[in-house]
């Protein structure tokens, strides 16, 4: 039975796929591409998909009956993937293992061939070998990719030659759960214990701390929201998560003064945070996206929040992983990450450990609109 | 060394078109006969030239074998065996034979009629087409003739689709046609046993595909239906038969139970007559393990969906109709549309695919003003709606009925191999066997390892009794002496028997061996210096030298010859018959030694 069907109307797309192998990436390669890969021990695949061609068919979404993913692109890796990020303006991708120190360097491949293929690796030299490698990559300037396991071992490396072009001069051995750029050089980073750094790639020497401030939780990661085709971000919100299940939002200009914060009601059903992760909508003000605690993506609206600490619902909730279906029990299953469309302001994507991934486009009932 | 070859008939590289040709055992057969729906002129036929430059095809083919009903995949049939020619049968199941011919005639009326075509097929055609059917059970071994042998496997899909097994001694290839793994409301899904085909055949769009949920297409279809009937429209919904409309039937039922919808549904007595026919064909045919999974549900017991009267067409207010035919190209749901296109507020909801030629196809192409055959237009406001309801499987599935039947080698048709390298490692890294992709027009070739069975005379298994020894170890084999007859490279029954005994032995077996030597000397010469030779180191045995030259020992004839290109060498040619084969061996290892230099003749 239809277990989707409410009275409101809460999606006004959704789609629903099983992968034969769980996902913990889902990477833009295209205004229709994503790459999902595998986190086995051993053995796994990197698959690039192409999304239903009906989601973009607006007007004419009646004609077309085009509902499922196209595997355009395959390959293989003999370790787990934890992390995979798109070189913009490439057909590159670069994924780390989640617990060694070296990036592997994939070419997704044109028209004429299905195979993703590793063209390199780059081996890095980490201070901590064991905790894996984030990974991003500036919008603008040559293809080259920001990584770094904790705060003193952040550098800048040339994709081709594997030169490093810029390394963080610092001893800070703080572990990181999230590294992004807001302009073509400056960047954050968010380490384990909630404290954010500010850095630039043009000067080695720039740091800016932000500590976390007593708050509570073990650990945070951080989620961005700046256009970052800009050469200097004009306004940047950063938003921190904690595994207490707090949400604090500060402006890239202030970063010591956080201008609100909310206590987010989620019930944890995993105790581990490997999987937690916090978004901002590109296309849409104020809304945050969460998940990681359970089998749900939770959506916020941040402009209602205050800088007391207090508890908020969020305006929508995707609860479609939690669903089992006759050959799944996915009551555990906990969502593994999820993404924003670049540029149509509501649609999302969200994998679970089950294997499933969703692509939907959920309609905001609020009144007080995102 | 034995082989089968499969080679995708036709141009392009599009699916579109199923008619695959496998060679195996010496015999040949047709895998499906589809038509390209896509093309208007002969691209749309598969191409039988291959199989011969012209004539019929009757000599060429050991048999046909129809997966199921859909055009793709035997709506090229009645061209092939009325127009090209063929005799011989054709095999499908049940339910493919009844539905078969009403869609081939409807296809031949929208085609000739609508489109005024006139190289194609006529209704007398289909009828002469469908006398070549036998009709296949599931999992009944059919014996074709007494070499080959074939078997329907229950594919899902639609009403009546067949996997099928195609097995000549122990060489077997398995076609899956159209199937998927997931059971759905009234179809089960694909089921075969671990046949180990030497080779699977299945489709290379299906692997590259993961596709959306049920519950999200059947979401889809509520809320657009829900909608319509919201704003006070009418949703015409135009359906071939049960199978597909019963599903839906339910999915509205249930829908307006819980939400306590008011619209009246309906559905066209045309369609009742064929719901039943449908229904008890289904019934029938299927075993006791997909019934379990069939919805037990008269069609006449939905509390909400009645049966529809031609005057309800002008009533007011919401509705929703099912009714024939699919394509829009006739019949009530034309007669319902024609009515119902001009109001926006309405839609239409077209389940599966149109042929072209009908107002369903022009309407999925967005096409907004048609014309009627009375010269009207009639312009086409109301919302349409295409929903493919099919059930076919994917990559994962793909994967699931490999496991399950763990084939040999694996092929897949319709794609194109260049681009499809990640999905071939795939297949062969997991399952460790081969996987070929052939390009419509192309062979492929795939190496057999067949075992095979042989006969063996009841003197010979006596005889190696009798000799005693130690007994027999599965582990270490015994050579046996005897001779194998193949009789026409064939690799079914193989007969070894003894040597002296066999009064039905009509032929007698001669071996031949030749020797070449250096021997300056003149034939005859030659010849008698082999005489003396062999006199000397054969005591005991008659030897004898014919007036011709020819030496014989027993009744071994041993004659010289040379060329006159080489007069310095010479051939030997020994011939003996079965029962001296160790006599024989042992003179041309002797002869092969040359002869002493220093013999005189005698």
């Amino acid at each position: 039975h239809c277990v989707l069907w409410t009275k409101e109307e809460r999606y006004s797309n959704i789609h629903e796929y099983q992968l034969e192998h769980p996902t913990r990436v889902i990477e833009w390669t295209g205004e229709k591409n994503v790459c999902v890969a595998g986190y086995n021990l051993s053995k796994n695949e990197i698959l690039e998909l192409l999304l239903p061609l009906k989601l973009f068919a607006d007007d004419n979404q009646g004609l077309c009956a085009e509902r499922d993913f196209k595997v355009v692109h395959g390959g293989f890796t003999d370790g787990s993937i934890h992390c995979l990020k798109h070189i913009p303006g490439t057909r590159c991708v670069v994924t780390n293992d989640g617990s060694s120190s070296k990036l592997q360097v994939w070419d997704v491949g044109g028209d004429d061939c299905d195979v993703i293929k590793k063209t390199g690796d780059i081996h890095l030299k980490t201070a901590s070998l064991d905790k894996g490698v984030k990974i991003d990559s500036p919008l603008t300037g040559n293809a080259s990719v920001l990584h770094g396991s904790q705060v003193n071992d952040i550098q800048l490396t040339e994709l081709t030659s594997g030169t490093p072009l810029y390394t963080l001069g610092t001893d800070i051995p703080d572990v990181l759960s999230s590294l992004r750029f807001v302009s073509g050089s400056v960047f954050l980073a968010c380490s384990v214990n909630g404290d954010v750094y500010v850095g630039d790639t043009r000067s080695p020497s720039y740091l800016q701390k932000s500590p976390a401030g007593g708050r509570e939780g073990n650990h945070w990661c951080m989620g961005v929201r700046a256009d970052s085709s800009l050469p200097e971000p004009s306004s940047c919100s950063v938003a921190r998560l904690s595994s207490s299940c707090q949400a604090v939002v500060s402006d890239l200009r202030n970063l010591k003064s956080p201008v609100c914060q909310a206590q987010l009601n989620v019930q944890r059903k995993t105790t581990s945070d490997e999987f937690l992760i916090v978004t901002w909508a590109p296309a849409l003000d104020n809304c945050l996206a969460v998940s990681g605690f359970d089998g749900m993506v939770q959506i916020y609206n941040t402009a209602s929040w205050r800088p007391e600490l207090m508890e908020f619902q969020p305006i929508f909730i995707h609860r479609g992983h939690m669903m089992s279906d006759a050959h799944f029990d996915t009551s555990s299953s906990v969502v593994t990450t999820h993404v924003w469309h670049p540029s149509r302001p509501w649609t999302v994507l969200s994998a679970a450990g089950d294997g499933s991934v969703h692509v939907w486009d959920w309609v905001d009932n609020t009144t007080a609109s995102c | 060394m034995p082989e089968i070859k499969v080679t995708p008939l036709g141009a392009g590289q599009d699916v579109g078109r199923s008619c695959i040709l496998v060679s195996i055992g010496g015999k040949n057969i047709m895998l499906d006969c589809g038509m390209h729906m896509g093309y208007n002129d002969d691209r749309r036929f598969p191409d039988f030239s291959y199989i011969t430059q012209q004539g019929r095809l009757t000599e060429f083919l050991d048999c046909v074998i129809i997966s199921h009903f859909h055009l793709d995949h035997c709506g090229a049939l009645p061209y092939m065996s009325e127009m090209v020619g063929y005799d011989g049968p054709i095999y499908m199941t049940h339910p493919t034979k009844a539905i078969c011919p009403i869609l081939l005639e409807d296809f031949r009326k929208i085609t000739v009629d609508k489109k005024g075509e006139t190289n194609f097929f006529t209704s007398q055609m289909i009828k002469d087409c469908m006398k070549k059917v036998i009709p296949l059970n599931l999992h009944q071994t059919v014996q074709v003739d007494d070499e080959l042998e074939i078997k329907a496997y229950y594919a899902g899909h639609v009403l009546g689709a067949a996997m099928v097994q195609i097995k000549v001694g122990s060489e077997s290839v398995v076609y899956t046609g159209d199937y998927n793994m997931t059971p759905d409301r009234h179809l089960g899904a694909a089921w075969i046993d671990k046949c180990r085909p030497d080779i699977l055949i299945s489709e290379s769009t299906y692997a590259t595909t993961i596709r959306d949920s049920k519950r999200c297409r059947e979401r889809d279809f509520l809320k657009k239906v829900h909608e319509t009937v919201e704003r006070g429209g009418k949703v015409l919904i135009p359906v071939f038969a049960l199978g597909r409309a019963q599903e839906l039937c339910i999915l509205l039922e249930t829908f307006w139970e819980r939400m306590n919808m008011k619209a009246p549904i309906y559905f066209s007595t045309g369609l009742t007559e064929k719901a039943n026919h449908y229904y008890k064909l289904f019934i029938t045919w299927t075993n006791q393990k997909i019934r379990k999974t069939f919805v037990q549900r008269n069609m006449f017991e939905f509390k909400h969906i009645k049966a529809f009267d031609r005057s309800y067409i002008d009533n007011p207010g919401p509705m929703v109709v099912f009714a024939t035919p699919g394509m829009l190209h006739a019949g009530l749901s034309l007669q319902i549309f024609r009515k119902w296109a001009g109001n926006e507020k309405n839609m239409i909801i077209m389940p599966g695919y149109c042929v072209q030629g009908t107002i369903g196809h022009k309407i999925l192409n967005g096409q907004k003003k048609l014309e009627l055959e009375n010269r009207q237009t009639l312009e086409v406001k109301l919302q349409v709606e295409y929903m493919s309801f099919s059930a076919h499987a994917d990559a994962k599935g793909i994967m699931q009925l490999i496991r399950m039947a763990e084939p040999r080698n694996m092929l897949l048709v319709h794609g194109e191999a260049k681009k499809m390298e990640f999905l071939k490692d795939k297949i062969e890294q997991e399952f460790s066997i081969n996987c070929f992709m052939p390009a419509n027009g192309e062979t492929s070739t795939v190496a057999t390892n067949p075992s095979v069975p042989v006969d063996i005379s009841l003197n010979l298994l006596k005889r190696e009794m009798a000799l005693g020894g130690p007994l027999p170890d599965p582990k270490k084999p015994r050579t046996m002496h005897g001779t194998l007859i193949m009789k026409d490279n064939c690799v079914s029954s193989l007969i070894f028997f003894s040597d002296f005994g066999c009064p039905w032995l009509e032929h007698q077996l001669r071996f031949t061996c030749r020797v070449q030597l250096q021997d300056a000397h003149s034939d005859s010469d030659t010849h008698i210096r082999i005489y003396t030779h062999l006199k000397s180191v054969l005591k005991g045995y008659t030897i004898q030298h014919l007036p011709d030259g020819t030496v014989m020992v027993e009744s071994i004839v041993i004659k010289v010859s040379s060329s006159p290109e080489e007069p310095n060498t010479k051939v030997l040619l020994l011939s003996w018959s079965y029962q001296d084969e160790d006599l024989g061996s042992f003179l041309s290892t002797l002869l092969k030694k040359g002869l002493p230099a220093a013999l005189s003749s005698m």
